[in-house]
């Protein structure tokens, strides 16, 4: 219904009596499954050969929503079984029984696996999952689950390998990062993870500068890590000059980049003198440091411009940046309305999709 | 009634696209009627789950190329009531579980074709289901809505929830303040928002976002300079849209850009004749419909929201889309005026 990067097929793939004939036979057979799997439900069955398949079922139609449902209630009913059985038993049948229900979750989980690795953009897996984990703390406890939990974290990191990008990945790793934060808590003063999430994203970042979901994840973890750290004003200043070195760095070699250039933008975006307090790096700047930040910056990106001067990126920042520094320091001479108007033109050159933006813009800024 | 899948298949590729594109109506509408005799096909199988939401695409396709009664009406409501379960939320199809999705296409489609009345006197006190079945989903201290009864939560579903919602004139059953609230705190640096709080810019969810604040009347809350500059940047040199930062072009971001940029008032941030032409790039102009990208499969869900892209941005020849509701702008203002 929704087909991505699937090429169309020409007339003379046109299909033959033969692969019509086989088709049909599929739909026969697609057919018949998904009849036996839906009388199944309507009887409320909830036994292991049901549940054996909707993995079939599952495993050739991973979007269809209501099988991974029927699959969770088959799941309930058997948890719940184990339960009762559990609060019937005595200590020896305990014993025996305690792996039953951890079984149940951990099969689950790993039948997953090959369906996540083949259809990583499918919410419903990803779903499933999550819920799985979740009823692992009542069903097997809460050490087996911290450890259901950490080995996630493992998974999540090879899914992420293998598409840096997918934004279920990131999604599904800060909601397991959450959730180890919260069952560790009770053993340990301080289970955060911030540190060592924000030293993920920098390998991340390291694998491939491109990598904007990295970049943005960092943005979300900066404050809080300076703040778990309980920072002092000068070790917040080294690790926002330590995070402008390495953009720097990065745009050196990227300037064409733009995942590099949003980051820059968030770096920015925490000295304005509007960044909301959630997002801050420097908890006390004055004005007078401000002003030293923007100079810093735009004298940064006009050397950037030496041998880049067809990067458009660098002339937006310029502007972007230079009206701030205006605001700030009215006064100011140091940049003069007509280089404004000459990196505009640059802009406008550079850029045309974007033309009426830069319409705009030449308005804004009075130029 | 109902409207599979099912790609079409073209004796052309891309390299003998005529060098004059247009916009092949006639062939569109054929494919979109011709969505549900695919039964030859297993794709049209394999996507029952997406049924209810296909109708709701192809039917808007159809309106919005001008020919809103090319399907049987009563086929269609039908087939809308037969996916509804007692509880008042609707699954895709006859036997699938009822979801928010589907219960927002099933709202979506009985507003186009202006059946209301003939629902309400064939389910009886059906909107009030309706309206309970969504309104129930709302986690009341947080704000946010879940999809169904399994709980996930995505800011897609809170701007289902506030689409349909509306649409029935039953906003007052939810916490307004408090969605909106909630869609604020998944705002990001960039300005755009996430699946939620914490999560990256995407341009599907700033769609959902942004046209959940609209309905609230909270647009104030968007910077839209930044959050415009960050959509305008979607647009690379062939035309096409991305749905974030160094990721390809697809034709459904024309969708999801175009009306946002459309509801913050920068749509002319963008290049509109390119876009027109990428867009049209993606027709098969032997059986219609509009694919992902020049050349590929084309799809329904792709078809309409080439479309609504195209009508967005004053493609001749079109009805107005409404860019908060995805539906044909006649229809909405009609009931909204209510």
């Amino acid at each position: 219904m929704a087909s991505h990067g699937v090429p169309r097929v020409s007339a003379s793939e046109a299909p033959t009596e033969k692969s019509r004939q086989q088709e049909l036979r599929k739909i026969e057979q697609y057919k018949e499954l998904v009849n036996l799997v839906n009388t199944k439900a309507a009887e409320q069955q909830y036994t292991t050969e049901v549940l054996a398949l909707t993995s079939t079922l599952l495993k050739t139609n991973p979007e269809y929503y209501t099988i991974w449902n029927y699959r969770r209630r088959i799941l309930q009913y058997q948890f719940n079984q184990y339960v009762k059985d559990r609060a019937l038993g005595d200590e020896n049948h305990q014993d025996g029984q305690a792996n039953v229900g951890s079984d149940l979750i951990t099969t689950d989980l790993r039948f997953i696996i090959p369906l996540l690795i083949e259809y990583p953009k499918c919410y419903w897996i990803w779903n499933h999952r999550l819920w799985l984990l979740q009823q692992s703390s009542t069903i097997s406890g809460d050490s087996v689950s911290l450890q259901l939990w950490q080995e996630e974290l493992g998974l999540v990191g090879k899914m992420l390998r293998r598409d840096s990008r997918n934004f279920l990945g990131w999604n599904y790793r800060r909601h397991v990062v959450a959730q180890l934060e919260f069952l560790g808590q009770p053993e340990k003063e301080s289970e955060s993870m911030t540190e060592t999430e924000f030293a993920y994203t920098t390998r991340m970042i390291k694998v491939n500068l491109s990598n904007f979901s990295a970049w943005h994840n960092r943005s979300k973890l900066i404050p809080k890590l300076l703040n778990e750290r309980s920072a002092d004003e000068s070790a917040r200043r080294k690790v926002l000059d330590a995070e402008f070195k390495q953009i720097q760095r990065a745009l050196y070699t990227d300037p064409y980049d733009q995942s590099l250039w949003f980051y820059y933008q968030f770096l920015m975006s925490t000295i304005s003198p509007s960044a909301k307090r959630s997002s801050l790096i420097l908890l006390e700047i004055t004005n007078y440091d401000r002003l030293n930040f923007y100079e810093r910056e735009l004298d940064n990106l006009r050397d950037m411009l030496d041998g880049a001067e067809d990067c458009k990126w660098i002339y937006q920042a310029l502007l972007q940046y230079t009206s701030i520094y205006l605001e700030l320091d009215a006064g100011n001479k140091t940049i003069t309305t007509s280089e404004m108007r000459a990196w505009l033109e640059e802009l406008r050159k550079l850029d045309p999709l974007r033309k009426s933006r830069w319409d705009d813009m030449e308005q804004r800024l009075n130029l | 009634m109902s409207l599979a899948s099912g790609p079409g298949r073209a004796r052309t590729d891309t390299a003998h696209l005529p060098d004059d594109l247009r916009l092949y109506i006639d062939k569109h509408v054929m494919y979109i009627q011709s969505l549900d005799r695919r039964k030859d096909e297993l794709e049209y199988w394999l996507t029952e789950h997406l049924r209810l939401s296909g109708l709701y695409w192809g039917l808007t396709a159809l309106h919005l190329l001008g020919q809103p009664d090319a399907l049987p009406r009563d086929e269609i409501i039908d087939f809308v009531i037969s996916c509804m379960h007692d509880n008042g939320g609707f699954g895709a199809a006859p036997g699938h579980d009822a979801h928010m999705l589907y219960t927002v296409s099933g709202v979506q489609i009985l507003a186009m074709l202006d059946a209301f009345e003939d629902f309400e006197q064939r389910v009886q006190d059906g909107k009030r289901k309706i309206g309970h079945f969504i309104s129930n989903f709302q986690n009341r201290d947080t704000g946010t809505f879940a999809g169904d009864e399994w709980g996930e939560t995505d800011t897609r579903f809170l701007y289902g929830a506030l689409n349909a919602l509306s649409l029935l004139g039953m906003l007052h059953l939810v916490d307004v303040t408090k969605a909106v609230e909630h869609v604020d705190s998944c705002a990001n640096f960039d300005g755009g928002y996430g699946t939620g709080p914490g999560a990256e810019s995407h341009a599907g969810q700033i769609f959902t976002c942004v046209g959940a604040l609209t309905i609230a009347g909270r647009l104030d809350l968007v910077d839209r300079d930044k959050l415009g500059a960050w959509l305008s940047e979607r647009q690379l040199p062939n035309g096409g849209l991305n749905g974030r930062p160094e990721k390809l072009e697809d034709v459904c971001y024309s969708w999801w850009v175009v009306s946002s940029l459309a509801m913050i008032g920068r749509l002319h941030w963008i290049d509109k004749e390119k876009l027109a032409t990428f867009i049209l790039r993606c027709q098969d102009p032997e059986l219609g419909g509009i694919a992902d990208r020049p050349g590929d499969m084309v799809d329904v869900f792709h078809t309409v929201f080439g479309i609504a892209g195209l009508s967005l941005i004053g493609y001749p020849g079109l009805q107005e889309v409404d860019p908060v509701y995805c539906m044909p702008k006649s229809i909405t203002q009609r009931i909204l005026a209510g």
